[in-house]
């Protein structure tokens, strides 16, 4: 009963605010109610109102009128500090899952200031951002990815209590674009690594000897130039030779260096490679099934390689109503207002 | 690798640290808290307030870092004893004074304590109660201000906790605050007008149990003359038609008809009534030539002021056999009741029976010899009471006693020493001596106790009646004629009785002499005084029409408004006001965000597309042309490509094309146009499609 009441909400909420990177928010969707204080604030009220009738005391009726009124009057001012006021996701952040991947948007307030504006994404909270009316800052959300893939909040709550903290105005956004979580790195097995260590020496040679190359029919993804071209035109079989560990030049990362370990480990695994290239500088390609990276080197390769491992295998989720990714996402110009650390 | 579990706390033992609540919004509260104390200064005990200092003080030193807050065990040991302290000091009273106490007490303990945002609001709720119950003490026009300044101090700390990083947050918050105040003002006195005010619930405690400064149940020879030290107000009178002659105005308070010793008692204690809930008569309409009304300050006493000969017309006084006044209810507010003066003697007439009479007669067994030698002396002199009664009045006119602020300390047989021997005395002494004498005599005589005289407020709209004003004379009881009064006072100093103390001891210079901040002391100072009386004229409006605004008067002030409002009527009426701002508030923000989301007209229509799109299924996306829009338009209902394009030309043309200004209103119209079209197309399309698909199934 309560659960179907809360998904029945979920469902009105969510045609109220449409999937998009932009919002602007207006009465449609601002939802406002008293908070704990702002309760208690409205029973003190009527115990005052008790008070003065039971004492017969003008002066205490009118205080409670006027905190009332105040009350009333707060009501509209804690929904002006977030009405006309548009919120943009400019740029969806990329990081480690596990680690806080920053959503940077953008506040552009209205007529009125935005004061005391919260977001707020599960337990990840930024608190207090003030926006002058008619000005514009950026807000940066950090929020943390349990796995690897295709990120985002699914809901970051704009909240204001603003001025007494007697009442809450609230709403959301329900960003379109996303973020990237790269894998979390596990230090692989020792594959190709040019170091050794004493205790893996008998694995690594085992994996590492260039003499025993596993042969294997061709399949989908496999490199054209593995492919025993002589043999092809002996046999007219697509023979691959896996090379475990590329004749001791690790010039690739590759997924079927760990044959038989789970996807997830071994996209881990990929990954810490990736790092530990990136780290020393030396040029490597990543070969993925489906997926080859050329060899290269720096840091706009080393995120390539780390994207392809964090998206790899998984399907960009659909919405029913998306919305492009905002265009204008230039971040220079405006100061950041506000980020959580 | 072993890692500790969880966050490591040290705390509890060693002090905590300095909490995280922004100074600025704390410093509010303390100022507020210290304004709040300021009404209750006289009431509250020394060591109550000295210890909410110290713990405020301590508070704010933590604040700025430079001592601990306590740790909890050192908080229980000071929050155990000042509760201790606070339990023996009460003593199982409970009134509001007591409660009030408590507030503060809490308020001052909670400093220890304040740390997060939610003790932060516990203690808001506390002081504004506080404020609350400060108005049951003080209804004075300064002292609400002061209540309601101290709320606004409350409110801006609010703010400040709640933006603490907020530029000029001190500005913005008093602006704001004055904003809020500024809209919601005619609603509050609307409400303040029309909210039904409804008799009390139910019976609640006395706002104090302590005894005031003001008359007593019991008079010892120098009591009154205290009292005469002081200026405070003991209430203000209006009457309907003239004021009566200054020796006319005798307010009659008690009768002490017992003597004990040196001391005049009430021979009949106060029967024990319970407090009886607040009484919500005090008369109302215009006053008739013949009544007066009483807007007495709070005495914490029953006992009704009224002049002799009066009966009551307001519902909240009852008479007692005495002929005396008292209220339902003890005075623990200020309280109005109205009077009405009767022609003729008809009440004084009244037969008193034997028994009665003979309680009047009563005098201690001994003491006083030379007295009760000297009534009897008197009274072979004089055979009839009348002639009694003139016979003292002349001695004390004739002989040389005097009427002084400064009488002599009479121990041993006070009344011989007071007729023989000193003859220096206050109306209190005279009162008793007479009383003395004429029992001595046969005479049945009892003292009353109240006020003599009373003073005109600014433009003479009313009396108002001062501590010093307090006054005992006599009254004998005479066959035929009944109780008749009889004041030695008028025979030594008809200057008292005649134009008040002050003319009475203007010679002997101690008027008020040890009142220096009363105005009433400098009464030559003519500025002084006009500022003094003026000052005391606005809070009598205030009071009649203010703190006055009660249920008679609601009810009054209706009744003169065509359409016959009864309490029901009012209820509808509140809840129309409420209803009615909430709906005016609404509709204004309503406008406001249309006005400033859109002053551009082309921008109006451009946003009704959208919507018009949004409706037909087709999202608008963020940075999108309106080419773009068209086209996708287009594609998704081709009828309504043609407008849509055409729109989106035009809109191109507004912004960025050279229109002349002239041609601008028609192009918006036709833009209208285009869209009414659009949405008729569209509407065409999704019903074909409509009607496609359930061909198909």
């Amino acid at each position: 009963m309560f659960q179907a009441l809360r998904s029945r909400w979920q469902r009105w909420v969510n045609r109220r605010i449409p999937r998009a990177d932009k919002q602007v928010f207006s009465q449609r969707n601002i939802f406002i109610l008293p908070t704990g204080p702002g309760v208690v604030f409205g029973l003190l009220l009527l115990v005052m109102l008790i008070t003065g009738i039971n004492y017969q005391n003008s002066l205490i009726y009118l205080l409670t009128f006027m905190l009332g009124a105040i009350m009333v009057a707060a009501m509209h001012q804690t929904h002006r500090n977030l009405a006309d006021l548009e919120l943009t996701l400019v740029q969806a952040g990329e990081g480690f899952c596990g680690d806080r991947i920053p959503f940077r948007f953008r506040a552009v307030s209205g007529k009125h200031d935005a004061v005391a504006i919260s977001l707020s994404f599960d337990e990840h909270t930024l608190s207090q951002q003030h926006v002058p009316a008619g000005q514009a800052g950026d807000l940066v959300l950090s929020a943390e990815s349990p796995q690897r893939g295709y990120f985002r909040p699914d809901r970051v709550r704009v909240e204001t209590r603003f001025p007494f903290g007697l009442l809450k105005a609230w709403s959301w956004v329900r960003p379109a674009s996303f973020g990237i979580a790269y894998p979390r790195p596990v230090p692989a097995p020792d594959a190709m690594s040019t170091v050794s260590d004493g205790d893996d020496q008998e694995t690594a040679r085992a994996i590492d000897g260039n003499d025993h190359a596993d042969m294997r029919p061709w399949r989908e993804g496999d490199l054209a130039q593995r492919v025993l071209w002589k043999r092809f035109a002996r046999t007219g079989q697509m023979v691959i030779a896996d090379w475990e560990g590329e004749q001791g030049s690790p010039h690739w990362i590759d997924y079927h260096a760990f044959p038989g370990v789970d996807q997830e480990l071994r996209i881990s695994y990929l990954t810490a490679l990736v790092i530990e290239r990136g780290q020393t500088g030396t040029p490597f390609g990543l070969n993925l099934p489906g997926q080859v990276i050329d060899p290269d080197a720096g840091p706009a390769h080393v995120n390539r390689c780390l994207k392809s491992l964090a998206v790899f295998g998984l399907d960009k989720p659909r919405d029913d109503s998306t919305s492009a990714f905002g265009s204008r996402a230039q971040t220079d110009g405006t100061t950041v207002i506000g980020e959580v650390g | 690798m072993a890692t500790l579990p969880g966050n490591y706390e040290v705390s509890g033992f060693s002090g905590a640290e300095v909490p995280a609540l922004p100074s600025r919004a704390l410093i509010w509260v303390i100022a507020s808290f210290a304004l709040l104390l300021v009404p209750q200064w006289d009431r509250l005990p020394v060591w109550l307030i000295a210890s909410c200092v110290a713990l405020a003080g301590w508070r704010w030193l933590a604040q700025s870092g430079r001592v601990r807050l306590p740790g909890k065990w050192t908080r229980t040991a000071i929050m155990l004893g000042v509760i201790a302290i606070y339990v023996a000091t009460v003593q199982g009273r409970f009134t509001v004074d007591t409660a009030a106490s408590f507030f503060v007490l809490a308020v001052g303990l909670k400093w220890l304590e304040t740390r997060s945002t939610r003790d932060f609001y516990v203690l808001f709720f506390i002081l504004v109660y506080l404020a609350t119950v400060n108005f049951l003490f003080h209804q004075e026009i300064h002292w609400a201000a002061l209540n309601l300044l101290a709320v606004g101090f409350l409110l801006v700390g609010l703010q400040t906790l709640n933006a603490p990083d907020l530029p000029e947050s001190m500005r913005s918050g008093w602006g704001r605050l004055g904003m809020m105040l500024l809209k919601t003002l005619p609603v509050v006195v609307l409400l303040f007008l029309f909210f039904p005010r409804v008799a009390p619930l139910w019976s609640v405690p006395l706002v104090s149990g302590e005894a005031r400064s003001g008359i007593s149940d019991t008079m010892r020879p120098g009591d009154i003359s205290n009292l005469a030290q002081s200026s405070e107000r003991a209430f203000r009178a209006t009457f309907g038609g003239e004021l009566p002659a200054y020796r006319d105005r005798y307010w009659r308070g008690l009768i002490l008809d017992y003597l004990d010793g040196e001391t005049w008692r009430q021979g009949q204690g106060e029967p024990f009534r319970r407090p009886g809930r607040v009484s919500v008569d005090g008369g109302v309409g215009n006053l008739t030539p013949g009544q007066y009304d009483v807007l007495m300050e709070p005495t914490d006493e029953r006992w009704a002021f009224v002049l002799e000969d009066s009966v009551a017309v307001s519902n909240n006084v009852v008479p007692t056999d005495e002929g005396l006044f008292r209220f339902r209810r003890p005075a623990d507010t200020t309280v109005r009741y109205r009077m009405e003066l009767q022609g003729g003697d008809s009440e004084n007439a009244v037969a008193e029976d034997p028994q009665t009479l003979r309680r009047y007669l009563q005098l201690p067994g001994s003491g006083n010899p030379r007295a009760r030698a000297l009534a009897e002396e008197m009274k072979a002199d004089n055979p009839t009471p009348e002639a009694l009664v003139g016979a003292l009045m002349s001695r004390f006119r004739q002989q040389a006693y005097y009427y002084t602020l400064r009488p002599p300390t009479m121990p041993q047989d006070g009344i011989d020493a007071l007729l023989f021997d000193e003859k220096r005395g206050f109306c209190a002494h005279y009162a008793g001596a007479t009383t003395f004498l004429l029992r001595a005599a046969g005479i049945p005589a009892r003292v009353i106790v109240g006020y003599q005289g009373g003073d005109p407020g600014a433009g003479n709209e009313y009396l108002v009646v001062r501590q010093y004003d307090a006054h005992a004379w006599v009254e004998a009881w005479i066959e035929g004629q009944g109780w008749v009064r009889v004041d030695p006072t008028a025979a030594i100093a008809p200057d008292r009785i005649e134009s008040g103390l002050r003319d009475a001891v203007a010679e002997e210079g101690s008027f008020l002499e040890n009142d220096w901040a009363s105005p009433q002391r400098y009464g030559n100072m003519a500025v002084l005084q006009w500022a003094s009386l003026q000052l005391d004229r606005i809070n009598y409006q205030w009071q009649r029409w203010v703190v006055g605004y009660q249920g008679q008067s609601q009810m009054d002030l209706m009744s003169r408004l065509p359409g016959g409002f009864g309490l029901k009527e009012l209820g509808y009426a509140t809840a129309g006001i409420v209803g009615f701002a909430l709906l005016v508030a609404g509709g204004f923000s309503s406008w406001q965000m249309r006005s400033s989301t859109s002053r551009d007209p082309v921008m109006r229509l451009i946003r009704r597309w959208y919507r018009l799109c949004e409706r037909a299924g087709i999202p608008v996306r963020f940075g999108e042309t309106p080419a773009q829009l068209a086209e996708r338009i287009g594609s998704a209902s081709p009828r309504a490509g043609g407008a849509a394009r055409a729109f989106a030309r035009m809109v191109n043309k507004h912004y960025y094309g050279s229109e002349p200004r002239a041609d601008q209103r028609q192009s918006r119209e036709k833009m209208g146009r285009l869209l009414i079209t659009m949405r008729k197309q569209m509407l065409r399309d999704t019903s074909e499609s409509g009607e496609t698909a359930t061909h198909r199934h």
